[in-house]
């Protein structure tokens, strides 16, 4: 074919696809985070979305979507779809008292955490953005089988700015209510630098304003309330320093906020990975010595930890849930 | 700047466009793509483009030298330099870390309290592959097989972006001539190239990134923990999400190369159909694979040096291999694991050569081996340490009373319907391509949308980056 009729190929493909995908794509353009790139992207497809939602064109892109067993991507205001709201395990076929809220019931008083038995294990479930994701792999390896359940609710580019995308406090209410953790590991805030929005999509706090620290500040508390309305206990992750200089303030003021919020909400505590993970001149730094070792434990990407940091993550996660709530130490692994 | 990205399509829509309109002016046509390939690269880190551009610089001095250098003495000593100077970068980026981490810790047990600067080195995406093209390019001048080419043919043989990132590896000889000549611009294999493309979208998007997320994942992360079966999907999972994100990203590169008018290599051939572990070398990552021959194995001595001598070569080819793709001690393990298996298979070879006719069973036999043995690897080739490698090999045999968690339905069809792919007639696709080409630009378009349509929703939201960039 000659390369003009090629070219008419290769556009009207990728503009009838456009038309098709425009709402989807649309959403995934809101959630991105605000800038030129953001903007140009919703400038182009927001006419286009709204055309194709006239025209009905995205309906077969819908249709698609239902016969495959998802719901359709696009739509107005934010209804948790099941594909987003995290898949809780199982109720433990060995745990008589799982699931039916009768581990631990709402308290004020701070109580250690529950004793596990091979029978009645420990649940602990990991929460929050990809930092939670790759946290939730290595958990499981920290934490002994036979004592602890580890359920992993990382989820990938998620905070608690943007609920039109992902709404975390409706999951964490879900994770609660169905599988009543013992313990919940949270660790998320690095795809929060940008304005806060409502769950319809609404912008009530601009980054950089004095409203936005507030705003947060209520969202991290609302979460912390969730996720111990029944009992649990929460280890609150701060974020880690990034090779990225120009989000380190930022992070910051995110990690004072949760290191607040912790200190004023029964059962919470703060864990201060900046702190746990700099260099001793205060920088950034991909290493970690322990032991007289030096350990790799940063991604190349400067922010991610890779699976040797993951680990000691964990386990500094579950030493402090050790020394705050009284986790058993047997209840982890103390070595790499 | 991924393949499966809206920002690509923009790019190559842009670019496709100034191709084509430039392809009748040869050095215009050259000097814009090579920006066009930079602007590609620059897109994950502009920085990244001053290494590219120093490589492409050392191998065209290296090049110029070695073609100067009148006694073979003189010549080999350029080329060894060049070569020095292009593989300096990559053992920087690749390995520092790994190096640093090493002395310091091998240097504290021997009581001496010394720390090499412990800095935190980002790997440029694709090092790998121009460097190797580089060193290509500086050999084929060294032997006489290729002459020196211009400057501008140089970086833009180093630099196109379709085969930048990820390959395949292409040759000076594959190349550079198809940079010399004018493309025709009245038969562009658009059939085949959507084929390719979509098949690799296809492979990448919705395979790999569905089996990674559904089993491979949780059972590497975990495998202590895993139940027989989950194990062996996640392990007969991973070797599916190996060839999916890697062959989907090769068919992808070919098919934009083919939009261009280039032809590349073929990267891969049914390897999981391959009846010996020879075989499957001669199928997987094949223009890898090739390169170490030519530039590693042969240069060693290949087989000219008595049975002993070319189970070495074979061994230091091999974990050689093995480290190219990391610096980790799973990957030299990984490398000597096969380069064991082709010694193994050499000496069989030689001492029970195969009767033709064969029986089925035998040939049937003989692929589910290689398949088994190529798995085991893997195992190792994925695992973040040789404890976890062993664990899960260890689960199993001891997995069974442990319930299953992972493995669905779904998961089994994937893994299956792909090993049946293996066996897939060739003309198949052929017959596919066939009915495309047949049809007018605009319906074409149209069914070409609605197949990228199914492949989007059918993936997963986001696309995660291709295994092969890190190496």
């Amino acid at each position: 074919m000659p390369a003009g009729r090629v070219l008419v190929v290769i556009l009207v493909a990728l503009l009838t696809w456009t038309l098709m995908y425009a709402p989807a794509l649309k959403r995934a353009a809101e959630a991105s985070p605000l800038g030129l790139r953001r903007s140009a992207s919703l400038v182009v497809l927001t006419p286009i979305a709204a055309a194709s939602e006239f025209f009905g064109i995205d309906a077969l892109a819908e249709t698609i979507e239902r016969a495959v067993g998802r719901p359709p991507r696009a739509g107005g205001a934010f209804v948790p779809p099941p594909d987003d709201v995290p898949v809780v395990p199982d109720p433990d076929p060995d745990d008589p008292g799982n699931g039916d809220g009768s581990g631990n019931g709402p308290s004020e008083e701070t109580e250690p955490i529950r004793v596990p038995a091979p029978t009645r294990r420990l649940r602990v479930a990991v929460i929050g953005d990809s930092l939670a994701a790759g946290l939730g792999y290595y958990a499981e390896r920290v934490f002994r089988p036979r004592l602890v359940r580890v359920s992993r609710q990382g989820r990938i580019s998620t905070g608690l700015t943007r609920p039109d995308y992902f709404n975390w406090p409706l999951a964490m209410r879900r994770i609660v209510d169905s599988w009543d953790p013992d313990l919940v590991i949270v660790m998320l805030g690095e795809n929060d630098h940008q304005s806060i929005q409502t769950v319809s999509g609404q912008r009530v706090a601009q980054i950089g304003t004095g409203e936005w620290p507030a705003e947060y500040r209520t969202r991290v508390l609302q979460m912390m309330r969730i996720a111990t309305s029944r009992g649990a206990k929460v280890v609150w992750a701060g974020l880690p320093m990034s090779a990225d200089a120009r989000f380190s303030e930022h992070s910051q003021r995110q990690n004072d906020i949760f290191e607040f919020a912790a200190s004023i909400s029964p059962n919470v505590v703060y864990f201060d990975a900046w702190e746990r993970f700099r260099s001793p001149r205060g920088g950034y730094t991909a290493y970690f010595r322990e032991g007289g070792r030096v350990l790799l434990i940063r991604e190349g990407d400067g922010l991610h930890f890779n699976s040797v940091g993951y680990t000691i993550v964990a386990r500094e996660i579950a030493e402090v849930a050790a020394q705050e709530f009284g986790l058993l130490p047997r209840t982890f692994e103390t070595e790499l | 700047m991924l393949f499966p990205t809206v920002d690509f399509a923009i790019f190559f829509v842009l670019v496709f466009l100034g191709h084509w309109l430039l392809n009748h002016l040869a050095q215009p046509w050259k000097w814009f793509m090579i920006a066009a390939s930079y602007v590609f690269y620059a897109w994950w880190d502009w920085r990244f483009v001053l290494l590219l551009a120093t490589i492409s610089i050392i191998a065209q001095l290296g090049a110029i030298a070695v073609a100067r250098c009148r006694t073979p003495r003189t010549k080999l000593a350029a080329t060894a330099l060049a070569v020095t100077a292009l593989l300096t970068p990559l053992a920087f980026f690749k390995y520092y870390a790994f190096f640093a981490v090493s002395a310091t810790n091998t240097l504290t047990s021997i009581g001496i309290n010394s720390s090499l600067p412990l800095i935190q080195v980002v790997l440029p995406v694709g090092i790998s592959f121009f460097t190797f093209m580089a060193i290509s390019y500086v050999v084929e001048v060294y032997r006489g097989e290729f002459p020196v080419a211009g400057w501008t043919d140089t970086f833009l043989y180093l630099s196109f972006f379709p085969h930048l990132v990820a390959g395949p590896i292409v040759r000076p000889a594959e190349l550079i001539p198809q940079l010399a000549e004018r493309r025709d611009e009245r038969h562009v294999d658009v059939a085949g190239a959507a084929w390719l493309i979509l098949g690799g979208l296809f492979k990448k998007v919705v395979v790999s990134s569905y089996l990674a997320a559904q089993i491979v994942d949780p059972v590497f992360g975990d495998p202590a923990r895993r139940s027989t079966a989950d194990a062996l999907f996640g392990i007969l999972g991973y070797a599916i999400v190996i060839y999916a994100d890697f062959s989907g990203y090769t068919d992808i590169a070919i098919g934009v190369a083919k939009l261009l008018g280039f032809r590349f290599p073929k990267n891969f051939d049914r390897p999981y159909a391959a009846r010996s572990i020879q075989d499957f070398w001669r199928r997987w990552h094949m223009t890898l694979s090739r390169w170490l021959r030519d530039y590693l194995y042969i240069p060693l001595g290949g087989n000219r040096r008595g049975e002993r001598r070319t189970g070495w070569n074979i061994m230091i080819t091999m974990v050689l291999g093995g480290l190219w793709h990391g610096a980790a001690w799973t990957f030299v393990l990984w490398g000597a694991y096969h380069g064991a298996l082709l010694v193994a298979h050499h000496v069989r070879a030689r001492r029970t050569p195969d009767v033709p006719p064969e029986a089925w069973l035998r040939v049937a036999g003989q692929r589910v081996a290689t398949f088994a043995l190529v798995c085991v690897g893997w195992v190792f080739f994925r695992a973040d340490s040789l404890e976890i490698g062993l664990s899960l090999l260890g689960r199993l045999v001891t997995g069974w009373s442990t319930p299953n968690e992972f493995v669905t339905p779904l998961v089994v069809m994937i893994v299956f319907g792909m090993l049946g792919l293996q066996f897939w007639p060739r003309g198949m696709g052929l017959w596919l391509q066939a009915g495309l080409s047949r049809l007018k630009p605009v319906p074409l378009g149209l069914v070409l949308s609605l197949a990228m349509l199914v492949i989007v929703i059918l993936g997963p939201a986001g696309v995660a980056p291709f295994i092969y960039f890190q190496f």
